[in-house]
């Protein structure tokens, strides 16, 4: 892959990895690599194993099988080196002390530290430095977490859906300031539901759903692989199977007369479709956003795995 | 260990900006000293005069309490909340947070004993040797890291809603057939004699009235601190996971 410079460590590594609880695999069989300087999303649904994974990443979880390495050795020792700054969603803050005394503490715990003043003014809450921790608001308390990721320099930061909570125009703020941050050429791995951040803010988007990745490349690449381009028409006696059948079809929906097609090669699409001796009506092209592309490559891999179970289905009734 | 130590010191903090925590470990002990030592100034318990075993009781309810409910129920709620989550994200070593606890815990308990010592001294009148005030303080200091340990084992073991009953009903066994609300006697004192709390007491009245310890008496408090401290082990390490 074109990710991969040769003769280098990578940042991360997840070879192999699945997490299971009970009878759910959270997370099953993930291999990827992370290279410096990269801005990573990782992309997925709720309940795809984001979390699980970053969980494992920052050594608060162990994974059932696989391995994890971060900067070439184990993820605890990792952590312990101060080169991972991270904000877990299920991170939560000490209470009755200040802003302020909550950040230089935990400034204290790194091993390479940064100012304070510059930790809180990079998390925008430096006007909140004096207010109790516990009586802040969610968007307020989400700030001050991802403050503590970045209190020193470390080399990667891990951030598992930072923006939740926050109003857009925190959101704003957020990136532009972690834009800021990664410019150095630390590295940065988030979790996001938000198709729009993914594509904004990463060179390379993981996109992931039940535990597995489906999908791997920049954000053009991904949108490319999920089929470019939606074609859309009208038609009359449609002929199901012979629509499917048309080259470079991703994915088919039909509602009525209307035809709805993404297509990984639009112009070939249409071409087969008219040379088949069809007229279709109201034809419009349109490219595909990353939000459907993200939905048709998920839902592929729905179809996919509910497949074997409607094909039993098929069986016992016919 | 520089970490750990600055995780304790901001513990210290928080817990003396902890108006339940002041309440029930500093100021509670005194106030019943101050009421309840003077209407029994000439009756004796154990063999001492009545306001040195009551101020040697409630030096013991405030290690305790502060020890043990403070803690049971914060650690409790920090693990729910994730804050140990939080710290196990930094360079702290992974025992920093227990023990940054227990450190905080031992030194907010040696100003609560402290002040009862010397309302005991002042107010009640209790004359000792400086040798053996320091043993008394230095007995009841031991006896609370028994409770801290304890107060890890519950915060660990239980949800912040279950946790508070749980440290009441040991906080209220352990100080009523202790012998810390009143001196004990018959049955009860039977059963007295096997608990930690009992028998700080009686260390404390042992060496006012004769300068003497018993041995029965520190064996009884080490096993409960061996067992408490297994018991915290275990249910620190049984949420390892979960954190």
């Amino acid at each position: 892959m074109s990710w991969r410079p040769t003769g280098l460590t990578p940042v991360v590594s997840f070879e192999d990895v699945s997490k299971v609880y009970g009878r759910v695999r959270a997370v099953d069989g993930l291999s990827l690599q992370l290279w410096a300087g990269q801005t990573v999303a990782f992309l997925g649904p709720n309940g795809a194993g984001k979390s699980t994974s970053l969980d494992m990443l920052v050594a608060l979880r162990k994974p059932t099988s696989g391995r994890i390495r971060m900067f070439g050795s184990d993820p605890y020792h990792a952590v312990k080196s101060g080169r991972v700054g991270a904000m877990l969603q299920s991170g939560g803050l000490m209470p009755e002390v200040t802003v302020r005394e909550l950040v230089t503490l935990v400034t204290g715990f790194h091993p390479r530290p940064l100012p304070v003043d510059l930790t809180l003014r990079r998390a925008g809450i430096a006007d909140l430095a004096s207010r109790r921790v516990d009586r802040l608001s969610g968007g307020q308390t989400q700030r001050v977490r991802f403050a503590l990721a970045i209190v020193g320099d470390s080399d990667l930061i891990v951030l598992d859906e930072p923006t939740t909570a926050m109003d857009v125009e925190s959101r704003q703020a957020f990136w532009e300031n972690m834009n800021a941050e990664v410019a150095g050429g630390r590295t940065l791995l988030f979790a996001t539901h938000y198709l729009e951040e993914a594509d904004q803010a990463a060179d390379r988007i993981l996109v992931i759903n039940k535990g597995r990745l489906l999908a791997d490349g920049t954000p053009a690449q991904i949108k490319a692989r999920a089929g470019a381009k939606r074609i859309s028409f009208r038609l009359d006696h449609i002929d199901e199977p012979t629509l499917r059948r048309l080259p470079a079809l991703v994915h088919l929906e039909i509602r009525h007369d209307l035809v709805q097609i993404q297509s990984a090669d639009s112009d070939r699409t249409l071409y087969a479709l008219l040379d088949a001796g069809w007229r279709p009506r109201e034809i419009e092209v349109s490219s595909l956003g990353l939000e459907q592309a993200f939905l048709a490559i998920t839902a592929a891999d729905n179809d996919h795995a509910a497949a074997p179970t409607r094909a039993a289905y098929a069986e016992v009734t016919s | 260990m520089n970490g750990t130590l600055a995780l304790a010191l901001a513990e210290v903090r928080r817990l003396g900006r902890n108006k339940r925590y002041s309440i029930f470990s500093v100021a509670l002990p005194v106030v019943l000293y101050l009421v309840i030592a003077p209407q029994a100034r000439h009756a004796s318990a154990y063999g001492v005069g009545y306001p040195a075993y009551y101020m040697i009781a409630m030096a013991s309810i405030g290690a305790f309490s502060g020890a043990l409910t403070g803690n049971a129920q914060r650690i409790s709620q920090e693990r729910k909340d994730g804050w140990i989550r939080q710290l196990r994200l930094t360079s702290l070593p992974a025992n920093a947070y227990v023990l940054a606890k227990v450190i905080a815990s031992m030194v907010t308990t040696i100003l609560s004993v402290a002040i009862v010592l010397v309302i005991g001294r002042f107010y009640g009148g209790v004359h000792l040797a400086a040798w053996k005030w320091l043993a008394i303080a230095g007995v009841i200091w031991l006896g609370a890291l028994t409770f801290a340990a304890l107060a890890v084992a519950i915060g660990y073991r239980f949800a912040p809603d279950t946790v508070q009953p749980v440290a009441m009903l040991v906080y209220f066994v352990m100080s009523i057939l202790g012998g810390l609300w009143f001196a004990l006697a018959g049955w009860m004192q039977k059963i007295g004699q096997g608990l930690p709390t009992y028998q700080i007491t009686r260390i404390g009245t042992g060496l006012i009235s004769g300068g003497t310890v018993s041995m029965t008496s520190i064996g009884v408090i080490l096993a409960w601190l061996a067992a408490f401290i297994l018991l915290a082990v275990l249910a620190v390490r049984s949420t390892a996971e979960t954190v």
